[in-house]
């Protein structure tokens, strides 16, 4: 089984220029070029089944990196949004016989619905206690969830989610299913590009510089922050509506603070205000969980262990070192060779 | 500028390096027949799956020293799902693209069954689950999927026949939120009327993963005095048990406590304590090895289980360790009848046409309408007595 | 039937619990005021003081005051490593990192327990007896009145600890005036290092005297952790007595309101309360002297 950091080397460093990355390079057509034959090029199902697993966490990083990654503000509630997706699309489906689509764009409509609710409250707090409000409205979520079992299931969840189709084309297999995710992450990413070069994306980025100096220059910090905090949510709500899809079930147990913590990881290990980390780092943790499960018992230790190696590695993201050192020692050299010139 | 993390980018990566090449070899010979095991060995069900791979392990290995099937080994390929719906699925799909594996054991627990009996009725692989099935799964009529426990019909009768021998009129029934509990509280309810045994299922209920259950049994207690209930019936799984006994004993609710068959499991009585005293179930007969009939057609295959468990674990057999014995048997057993062509086909149905195999914890027999395998019969009366478990009768009621 | 007759023994066992949520905060409040860093493993202590009895007493075999005592300084030192391994690395890095960091560590302490204990439950021998006494209609046990006795001794002991002794002055120094603080050469880093410890250990003595009523569990710790930090911002954010206080009023209405509405809600409550503080009044019931700064 051919190890796959190599896919994760090559995908690219995240910028350390946000807005130049916003911007359509080469690169993203080289990317998505990868991504396109990957499944074609090593037809195994397990990597195909694993990479959705990773393409549903990528959609998850993207939507957080756009709250935590520019404004810097945790929430550990995110997986309460991505349930919430994914309980829409099951109920919707499985009670009221709405076609897939109509689910799926449901799903992340609830999903915002409720990020704006519990947002302009909760978004009034910063730091420790904005991380805790949001975990405390993660807890609630799921244990309404257990509870409200007429509704949800319960503890036992809902069965029977039909498979995504979309005009009598079914996704039945896995790599159907590999490129409807991957393809929904692309039109993400676009979106999420479109949203920085826009008016609303660089006031993203000056609240994510400072918070004050925006508010000088009549930038509605609070409305920014909310909105960042929708969008994050709508994007999970995508997700969630795509992992019923997938899982064809939905249970209370996939959503809760692990998952929160999982994708924030994804985010600060991606580089936060980046778009391409966090998906770069989506990819990796979902292969490391794969990884670790032959290791039955010592999975979890191993897995936590490992997270605060990297945390302390690279409290910054995964790239930013590695390209500024890389920079740095070329130019280092480069300024060394032309002093010995200038010597002579 | 710090040197060190310019490199720093190949730790994570030579991290998965290591992990990803760091699997076990198995010694070559006639070619192995591989059975793929999903386990949930992290999560709350952590030691229970582990009494399960430790049973099947020296089965197998035992199987193995005396030839293996036709001279081919047995060979498991355990992972761990942690409890996770996505895990169970990716693991038992991960099995199922494999072409050299024949079949799939497991999940154990209720929660996760249904995933994974749904993805081996897609894939056509044999999926054999150790705990109970239930009405709903049972609908649905999965052709490849066998469950190995008494089912929660079974269970169900022979406790109203227990509460019947007692002379019990009324039971308060509180169960876990999970289906199986749920199924064994209705059909406790449904077979006790029929025998004029009047059950209330309370409206409280708790979590399988819940560790003091006394809010909700301070709601029931004004329930157990008013309605002069005779015994309380703990309808649930795992640790939840022995803790609602102590719950019960410290709120000074003293009526007698009924159990399901999973009160049969290692670790009941020393987490109770002093408040398992008197409480009485119906299980498998692995939970009493050296207490069943002399001319009980199992009882040696019991006992010589229970004293292999004990010279290589240190521990005696249990109902947990009975099932995943008695798996490894049934899957040899229906390999060997594959007759040295094991496809996927020919082994899910020569094991659909296992008859009356004895196993430790009974005499199995399925077919196209039955998957679970055991009948009433293969259920003994036990209760807690002096910190251990021992057998009761009940004349007429075997 | 009607909700108010369970309502001593449920306002009972609240008031027990409330004392462990007491006991939590104080160690969410110590190392806050040490060091303005949140500690997310602080539960695990709790857990790890009952965990790490429970083996010494069952399966080495030691006496059982001998047991709980080494148990209390094999999680001070575990505080410790936290300290070092963890929260030193990362000092100056931003606050999502380090709230990462320590739950990081909560997982990973929660899951080597699994690992090395076992995922069941556990429950410690009753400190004096097991029958519950009946005071009025209300079953109490003895361990009860234990823990009650161990939060107001631990109270005393850290007002003391604060006002009497020199290290402790000088935590509180480092909370309350950084800069004065350095300049008068007191390390922070130290005082960070030593409140990890005291948490840690008040943590642990907590879980000890709980374990007897309460099984403890891997994944208990987290959950309590929680609920102990929630108890300290309702309290007032950053006081002793708020802690206290926070403690008691959060344990009691989360018992009571198992009366009133299906039990399965019982652990929302402790965060709708959280969510209405944090809306309505920050600064907790008896106020905070550090709500107004930039860090929260």
């Amino acid at each position: 089984m051919l190890p796959l950091w190599l896919l994760s080397l090559i995908l690219p460093d995240p910028h350390l220029d946000l807005r130049q990355e916003a911007k359509f390079r080469k690169r993203d057509l080289f990317y998505s070029g990868a991504l396109f034959l990957l499944p074609l090029v090593w037809p195994s199902p397990h990597l195909r089944y694993v990479m959705i697993l990773a393409g549903i966490n990528a959609i998850l990083a993207l939507g957080l990196s756009l709250f935590l990654g520019y404004t810097g503000q945790i929430s550990l509630g995110h997986a309460a949004f991505f349930g919430t997706g994914a309980y829409t699309t099951a109920i919707l489906t499985t009670r009221y016989g709405f076609p897939p689509l109509a689910g799926f764009w449901a799903s992340a409509a609830v999903a915002a619905a409720l990020a704006y609710f519990v947002g302009r409250p909760i978004l009034k707090l910063k730091g420790y206690f904005l991380a805790l409000a949001t975990l405390g409205f993660g807890e609630i979520f799921l244990v309404v969830v257990r509870e409200a079992h007429v509704l949800t299931g319960g503890v036992i969840g809902i069965f029977g989610i039909p498979l995504f189709s979309l005009a009598g084309f079914s996704f039945d297999t896995y790599l159907k299913q590999y490129y409807l995710i991957w393809g929904v992450l692309v039109g993400l990413v676009l979106f999420s590009k479109n949203l920085i070069r826009s008016k609303i994306g660089r006031a993203f980025l000056a609240v994510a510089a400072s918070e004050d100096a925006a508010s000088t220059v009549g930038i509605e910090v609070a409305h920014i922050k909310l909105g960042a905090f929708v969008v994050g949510a709508a994007f999970a709500g995508f997700a969630g509506s795509l992992f019923a899809y997938i899982m064809s079930t939905a249970n209370p147990e996939a959503f809760g603070l692990n998952l929160s913590v999982l994708i924030i990881m994804m985010v600060i290990l991606g580089g936060m205000g980046n778009l391409y980390g966090p998906i770069t780092a989506a990819i990796f943790l979902t292969w490391l969980l794969d990884i670790l499960s032959t290791y039955q018992e010592y999975s979890m230790p191993i897995y936590a262990l490992i997270l605060i190696l990297l945390l302390i590695t690279f409290p910054d993201g995964f790239g930013t070192r590695l390209n500024i050192r890389l920079i740095y020692l070329i130019s280092y050299w480069g300024r060394k060779k032309r002093r010995e010139r200038v010597d002579l | 500028m710090k040197g060190k993390n310019g490199m720093g980018a190949l730790i994570p990566c030579l991290i998965l390096v290591c992990l990803s090449w760091a699997t076990p070899g198995y010694p070559a010979g006639k070619s192995p027949y591989k059975i793929g095991v999903n386990l949930e060995l992290t999560g709350p069900w952590a030691e229970v799956a582990k009494t399960v791979k430790k049973a099947m392990v020296m089965e197998v290995e035992r199987i193995n020293a005396e030839g293996g099937i036709d001279g081919h080994p047995l060979e498991l390929i355990i992972e761990d799902n942690g409890f996770d719906l996505g895990r169970v699925a990716a693991n038992i799909t991960k099995f199922s693209k494999n072409e050299e594996i024949i079949l799939v054991v497991g999940p154990f627990e209720d929660n996760l069954q249904a995933t994974s009996r749904a993805i081996a009725e897609r894939e056509e692989i044999t999926n054999i689950i150790i705990c109970p099935s239930n009405p709903m799964l049972r609908a649905l009529k999965q052709r490849w999927s066998f469950n190995i426990a008494h089912n929660d019909i079974i269970v169900s009768q022979r406790l109203v026949e227990l509460c019947s021998a007692r002379g019990y009129r009324k039971v308060l029934v509180f169960h876990a939120a999970h289906p199986l509990a749920q199924s064994l509280a209705e059909y406790f309810k449904r077979f006790g009327e029929e025998k004029g045994i009047r059950a209330i299922i309370s409206k409280e209920t708790h979590k399988p993963t819940d560790i003091d259950m006394t809010p909700q049994l301070i709601k029931l207690k004004p329930i157990i005095e008013r309605e002069k209930v005779d015994a309380f019936y703990a309808s649930t799984a795992g640790p939840p048990g022995p803790i609602i006994c102590k719950n019960l004993r410290a709120l000074g609710i003293n009526i007698p406590i009924l159990g399901t068959h999973a009160f049969g499991f290692g670790f009941i009585i020393e987490l109770g304590g002093e408040a398992m005293e008197g409480v009485e179930f119906a299980a498998g007969k692995t939970v009493v090895p050296y207490q069943l009939d002399e001319d009980d057609l199992v009882r040696p295959i019991v006992i010589d289980l229970d004293k292999r468990m004990k010279a290589r674990y240190g521990v005696g057999v249990d109902q947990v360790a009975g099932h995943a014995n008695d798996t490894a048997l049934l899957i040899a057993d229906a390999l060997k009848r594959c007759q040295g062509n094991p496809t996927r086909a020919r082994f899910r149905d020569a094991f659909e046409n296992t008859k009356a195999l004895k196993g430790s914890m009974g005499i199995y027999s399925y077919g196209p309408a039955d998957h679970d395998g055991l009948t009433k019969s293969d259920l003994v009366f036990i209760r807690i007595e002096g910190g251990k478990f021992k057998r009761i009768k009940f004349p007429g009621f075997e | 039937m009607t909700p108010w007759a369970h309502i001593p023994q449920l306002a009972f066992s609240g008031i027990t619990m409330g004392a462990i949520y007491a006991l939590v905060g104080l160690g969410f409040v110590t190392i806050a005021r040490a060091s303005q860093i949140i500690n997310f493993a602080q539960g695990e202590f709790v857990m790890l003081g009952g965990m790490i009895t429970f083996f010494l007493l069952k399966g080495v075999g030691l006496p059982y005051p001998l047991a709980a005592l080494l148990a209390v300084l094999l999680v001070v030192i575990i505080g410790f490593l936290v300290h070092i391994m963890v929260v030193y690395p990362l000092r100056k890095a931003s606050v999502p990192i380090l709230l990462i960091a320590t739950l990081g560590a909560s997982i990973f302490i929660s899951n080597t327990t699994a690992l090395v204990f076992g995922t069941l439950p556990k429950a410690l021998p009753a400190f004096w007896g097991n029958q519950p006494l009946q005071i009025r209609g209300v079953f109490v046990t003895p361990q009860s009145l234990f823990v009650l006795g161990a939060t107001f001794l631990l109270l005393i002991f850290l007002y003391l600890l604060s006002h009497r002794t020199v290290t402790g002055k000088a935590m509180e120094a480092s909370s309350t005036d950084p800069l004065g603080a350095d300049l008068s050469g007191i390390s922070r880093n130290l005082m960070a290092f030593l409140a990890f410890g005291v948490s840690a250990g008040m943590g642990a003595i907590a879980g000890i005297f709980i374990t007897p009523i309460f099984y403890t569990s891997y994944h208990a710790g987290t959950l309590v952790g929680l609920k102990g930090f929630i108890a300290a911002v309702l309290g007032g954010w950053g006081k002793n007595s708020g802690a206290i206080l926070g403690g008691l009023v959060l344990g009691i209405v989360e018992s009571l309101s198992v009366a009133f509405i299906p039990s399965g809600y019982k652990d929302a409550v402790a965060f709708v309360i959280l969510l209405l503080i944090l809306n309505f009044r920050p600064k907790g019931i008896l106020g905070s002297p550090f709500i107004d700064s930039r860090r929260w």
